[in-house]
């Protein structure tokens, strides 16, 4: 499933660090923030993210990193997620093997435009949160009395387009680049 | 029933509708070298693209007979999946409204625009706001409206109507698209390189999104059992469009519901692989109500607006329904012998294609669109890649009775007459031998004149049809039976 996983992700050009540990994670992150010279990054908040210690990392690396609560309000929030943020990190609810699919559940920890605004897309996936087929992510999400989460995306690679004389090429009004971060193998 | 199809087209006077003109627009296109190359090339390769995909099913054939039993399902119980869908999607916190055409859905959206102070809105790839001409009910309300997928965003510019229903401009060439982009969207300098043009519409699109304050999109799918909507893209405008602005409106028809999560999933598998080959498209996003108050983006209002725009119309027809059943993937077009050659334009409205031939003329009445649904060689090639369990052929073959029944006068016309007459002396003259052997020869004999090739090509009447539009084979110069009797006489003189 592992294999699968990161063999369908790689297909899409996206790249799959594997480290064991939380801290050996948050080294992965400044590396890559090195590596690909990105100096703001908006963060989400979700409980994934919450494992790394995200303001070593600004301290180590010299990055910047935001998360929504630094914003005074929603213009705020959103003019940095499109105009100065250069990757948005967030944590991964489900990962879906059978497509190399990322599951995120929006919420207050899981803002939309952090995945989908700057240009780099950095996801953190637990190793326990793969799963074969997106009916077992479903029927977790959607399957409960409570209200449901206001949206889930289904991210599987940078975004994309082919309307140009059937040219595909990546990062049309999304990510151009997608790299995950598999934790706990 | 007509008339009441004729006063919907009239409903919208904005959207231009050039169903009518199909035969005159498919001889002009089949002139056009460009995109006769390029579709000579994509239909090579997509349906190759499509299969490959499906092959990831354990069983492909299975897959889609799946798919199309759920399409099946979902119109059998439509009614009951969309009030379903109404009170769930409600309790989520939306606000469903539903219309009955695209008159009525233009004022409600421009009303909701207009009372937000609303000036311009970003709008992800929709082919029913293409049906009722929402961008130009906008535009007349003073509301920009800016398609943000890149294709669309091409053929809105170019004021064209979509070349096809998944690509709609992937066949306008390259030197057009930095010409147009120079002019209308602040590009600098001009480049043939389509991921330069990319960007551009990338650049140009990214302030729109900023600072909209209305998306408007389509649905792929509405969950009856979650009241949840459900986008398919690859761009990642339609998720801009549905975080960045204050009010999100989504549009859809009444068929677009679908039972449960379960279902809805597996539609998403077909969909992508007849689509595009795609396992799963790159954007799947999923929307039970408007953003809750502590999320900092997302809307803060969610509006679903449901147009019937004919449909429970032609619902009341156990025939034609099969018609909802489609899911707008695309695979028909790709593999159709008529739309591979002419392309998407004759077509004359949104769906063009196999698709549209079938459903085009259940929405705007057989009289002006009869050459649409005739356009076809009855060679099953849509049927067979439908995930939707659609029988175009089938389709056709009862739109053309039923047209045939509907005549004003009963009987044949003019035209119909002289063929008849031509198959009576064609009877006549096979039931007797040596007549018919002396007409073939001479027959053959004057075909075989260079002199007459050309002219034969210009036969006016009843004929026309088939000697305009293609070229007489040559004939052999012995017949079979002449060979074999050569062939005897050789054997008997040895």
């Amino acid at each position: 499933m592992i294999d699968d996983f990161i063999k369908e992700i790689t297909d899409q050009t996206g790249e799959v660090y594997r480290v064991k540990k939380c801290d050996e994670a948050a080294e992965t992150l400044v590396n890559i923030a090195q590596e690909k010279q990105i100096i703001k990054l908006i963060a989400s908040t979700d409980s994934v993210i919450r494992r790394i210690d995200l303001a070593g990392v600004a301290a180590k690396s010299g990055i910047e990193i935001r998360t929504a609560g630094d914003f005074k309000d929603r213009d705020a929030f959103k003019a940095y997620a499109f105009e100065h943020a250069d990757a948005g990190i967030t944590g991964v609810d489900y990962g879906v093997a059978e497509s190399g699919t990322l599951c995120l559940v929006h919420d207050e920890n899981q803002p939309r435009l952090v995945s989908l605004a700057p240009l780099y897309h950095i996801a953190l996936l637990p190793m326990k949160h793969l799963v074969p087929t997106y009916e077992q992510a479903a029927a977790q999400i959607f399957s409960t009395n409570a209200a449901l989460p206001s949206q889930v995306s289904f991210i599987t690679g940078p975004s994309m387009t082919a309307d140009i004389q059937a040219t595909s090429f990546k990062g049309m009004h999304g990510p151009k680049h997608l790299i995950v971060i598999l934790l706990g193998c | 029933m007509q008339r009441f199809y004729a006063a919907r087209a009239e409903g919208y006077p904005l959207v231009k509708i050039n169903t009518h003109r199909f035969k005159e627009i498919a001889k002009e296109e089949l002139k056009n070298t460009y995109s006769r190359g390029f579709l000579d090339i994509f239909s090579q390769f997509f349906p190759i693209l499509r299969k490959n995909a499906m092959e990831s099913f354990s069983d492909p054939q299975e897959a889609l007979e799946k798919s199309a039993a759920i399409r099946r399902d979902v119109v059998a119980r439509l009614p009951q999946l969309l009030d379903a869908f109404e009170n769930n999607a409600a309790n989520n916190g939306a606000k469903v409204i539903r219309v009955k055409d695209g008159r009525e859905a233009n004022t409600v959206i421009v009303n909701l625009a207009k009372k937000r102070g609303i000036q311009y809105v970003t709008k992800g790839k929709s082919m029913v706001t293409e049906e009722i001409g929402l961008n130009q009910a906008l535009q007349a309300n003073g509301i920009d409206a800016f398609e943000s997928d890149l294709g669309e965003f091409i053929t809105q510019l170019l004021d064209r109507p979509p070349f096809h229903i998944v690509g709609p401009a992937m066949n306008v060439p390259v030197e057009e698209i930095s010409d147009i982009f120079i002019q209308r969207a602040e590009m600098k300098t001009p480049t043939l390189d389509p991921v330069e043009l990319g960007h551009a519409a990338r650049v140009y699109l990214r302030n729109k999104f900023h600072h909209a304050g209305m998306g408007i999109t389509g649905v792929n799918m509405a969950v009856a059992d979650t009241g949840t909507i459900i986008n398919v893209e690859n761009e990642g405008n339609i998720r801009m469009s549905k975080s960045s602005p204050k009010t999100q409106v989504s549009v859809m028809t009444l068929e677009k519901v679908v039972p449960d999560m379960q279902d809805a999933l597996h539609l998403l598998r077909v969909l992508c692989r007849s689509c595009t080959g795609q396992k799963l498209a790159a954007y799947v996003s999923m929307d039970s109500g408007p953003k809750k108050t502590n999320e900092i983006d997302g809307p803060e209002e969610l509006f679903i607006i449901i147009v019937d725009n004919g449909r429970s119309e032609l619902y009341k027809d156990i025939q034609s329904r099969q018609a909802l059943q489609c899911i707008r993937c695309g695979a028909c077009l790709n593999t159709c012998p008529v739309y591979t050659k002419i392309g998407g334009y004759p077509y004359g409205w949104a769906y063009s294609g196999p698709m549209g031939q079938v459903l085009t003329p259940l929405l705007l009445g057989f009289e002006a669109t009869e050459d649409l649904f005739r356009a076809c060689t009855r060679c099953g090639a849509c049927r067979d890649v439908c995930p939707a369990g659609i029988d175009h052929p089938k389709m056709f073959q009862a739109f053309e009775t039923r047209r045939q029944e509907r005549k004003k006068i009963p009987g044949l016309n003019r035209e119909e007459m002289i063929i008849e007459m031509g198959f009576v002396i064609w009877g006549w003259l096979v039931t007797r031998p040596r007549l018919w052997e002396l007409t073939a020869r001479l027959t053959r004999k004057a075909l075989s004149l260079p002199a007459l090739s050309e002219p034969l090509k210009r036969i006016d009447g009843p004929v026309k049809h088939w000697t305009h539009s293609r070229t007489l084979p040559h004939p052999a110069s012995q017949t079979f039976r002449e060979h074999w009797k050569a062939l005897k006489k050789a054997e008997y003189d040895r």
